[in-house]
């Protein structure tokens, strides 16, 4: 099969509308056209899906992507105190906690790295925000250690296995890619923070674009918000992490300024631990949640405390929550194998 | 769809061009072109962009060709190049949301696109990986190659047409397709996609 007879199967399924779903479009031509039986504009009316940007498919890897879609386009309705919590929220000293934390990892011992052939195995609970109640949505993926080749369920609910590799120049690197680039990190806190204010570790965030005209579309992102969002992602590399490195982590993270610890926060499967988050915002937060002993990820949560608008139309409400949480991580031989 | 006053003078046999010049005149006549041409334009744009932002675009395509009616070329009988021209830059606004889309499918093997027309959609299907691959290679095209590449593709216009939508030279048309399906066959891995898969059993 040719490439362009592969395109012109690609989304082939897309209906062409009837005349009853184009009348309302067909009515605004006539409106502009001035000769309108049919008043003014309509669209919109009836069964209209919700615009799919409503409903995103937020990534795994969340931090990033997230906070695009929020900086890039957004504005939040007025302060709202009803949705904070009912019970006080419980903060730990960030000095105190990380320290601890640091200390923990640099026990952490490191096995023998992977063959390139074994496997990378995940599997994540990913909550949307607008999912409907109860609404869950369980993940389980492989990813080949050197990344020449991915899996996971299909339709059938078979594994299958495809070439698709990651694209590097989305920063979307396989494990070994991923332990390269960490090993060439420095592990001296002082020097690490300031490697990662700088980080362009996925570059394609949009708060960097240019709309057409060449103005930003959004504020840049600060220093200090690139060094969390840039070290909240590595942190989640956990198979690959050297443990000198996430010592460093730790410590460079409690010198950025607004990074606070929040105690008892719930990932997505009901396991409580200790959610990293730096304030950016009275509108949202979101949390980094490491478990209470061994200060290992979780997973992430992210909470709305303000309705959010996506132009004049409520996309998230106060109150929403986002968790995507990370149940199990492994170096497996076979995809289809699990730990 | 053309009202019972109009349909003799809009009947199959009146090209685009003759319905565009006739309305100069009786704007009204301009709906029929709507009629003819909204059904395959709006499937295309949902195509690349999902249900949502669909109506929005073909109303705003037709409404700026409307506007425009008198500075059309009578002696282009077809309007879909126009029309399909017209729509690109429309599309080019949402270039963000697009691209944003097929690198989701290709990393995650969802369809955010596919979702908005779907009527019960399995949210969070794997897709087939060449529709991954393909996607992926989609993302990293660059604007001008995508939209002559899917112009192609998806619009079934001609080179020509496809030169005179998007206002370049035929030539260019063809050296942006070569570049373009060179990409695409490279993501594909330039061999047979469906021997990409391979089944294994579960656990």
């Amino acid at each position: 099969m040719d490439d362009l007879t592969m395109l012109s199967e690609f989304r082939v399924e897309v209906p062409e509308p009837d005349a009853a779903r184009l009348a309302s479009t067909r009515a605004r031509l006539v409106a502009g056209t001035g000769h309108a039986g049919h008043a003014g504009r309509t669209v919109g009316a009836g069964g209209r899906r919700k615009p799919f940007w409503n409903r995103p498919v937020l990534l795994a890897g969340a931090f990033g992507v997230v906070a695009a879609l929020v900086l890039a386009f957004v504005r939040f309705g007025p302060t709202g105190d009803a949705t904070r919590p009912p019970v006080a929220e419980r903060y730990a000293s960030t000095a105190v906690v990380l320290e601890q934390a640091a200390l923990v990892a640099e026990t952490r011992s490191t096995g023998s790295a992977p063959r390139p052939n074994q496997w990378q195995y995940s599997k994540v609970l990913d909550r949307q925000p607008n999912g409907d109640p109860g609404d869950r949505d369980h993940r389980e993926s492989w990813i080949r250690y050197d990344g020449k080749q991915t899996a996971g369920y299909d339709e059938a609910g078979q594994v299958t296995v495809s070439d698709h590799p990651p694209d590097p120049g989305d920063d979307d690197l396989s494990p070994m890619r991923y332990a390269e680039k960490l090993r060439k990190l420095p592990t001296d806190p002082a020097k690490l923070l300031a490697h990662v204010r700088g980080d362009r570790h996925w570059v394609d965030y949009p708060v960097e674009e240019k709309s057409p005209k060449g103005e930003q579309v959004a504020r840049a992102e600060t220093p200090d918000e690139r060094a969390f969002r840039v070290l909240s992602l590595y942190l989640q590399q956990q198979a690959v992490m050297p443990p000198k490195l996430e010592a460093a982590m730790y410590r460079a993270l409690a010198q950025i300024p607004g990074v606070r610890v929040q105690l008892d926060v719930e990932d997505g499967a009901g396991r409580r631990g200790m959610g990293l988050f730096r304030e950016y915002s009275d509108a949202m937060r979101t949390y980094f949640i490491l478990d209470e002993k061994t200060y290992r990820y979780l997973g992430m949560r992210m909470v709305w405390f303000r309705d959010q608008y996506m132009g004049s139309e409520l996309v998230t409400r106060a109150g929403s929550v986002w968790t995507v949480t990370q149940l199990a991580s492994a170096i497996v031989d076979k995809p289809g194998q699990r730990p | 769809m053309i009202t019972d006053a109009h349909s003799a003078e809009t009947s199959d046999q009146t090209d685009d061009a003759e319905l565009i010049r006739r309305s100069w005149d009786d704007p009204a006549l301009f709906a029929a072109l709507f009629d003819r041409h909204a059904p395959h334009l709006h499937r295309y744009v949902t195509r690349r962009l999902g249900d949502a932002l669909s109506d929005d675009i073909v109303a705003d395509t037709f409404l700026a060709a409307f506007r425009r009616r008198k500075g059309y070329d009578v002696t282009r009988r077809d309007a879909r190049p126009w029309l399909y021209g017209i729509a690109a830059n429309l599309i080019g606004k949402h270039r963000r949301t697009e691209v944003r889309c097929y690198r989701a499918l290709a990393r995650v093997g969802v369809d955010a696109v596919a979702e908005t027309y779907a009527e019960r959609v399995e949210a969070r299907v794997s897709a087939a990986a060449a529709h991954r691959a393909l996607a992926g290679a989609l993302a990293k095209l660059s604007t001008g190659d995508r939209e002559v590449l899917l112009l192609i593709a998806w619009a079934d216009l001609s080179y020509e047409e496809v030169a005179d939508a998007l206002g370049i030279a035929v030539g260019t048309v063809r050296s942006r397709l070569h570049r373009a399906r060179k990409q695409t066959r490279t993501a594909l891995g330039g061999v047979d996609p469906t021997a990409f898969k391979e089944e294994l059993g579960r656990g």
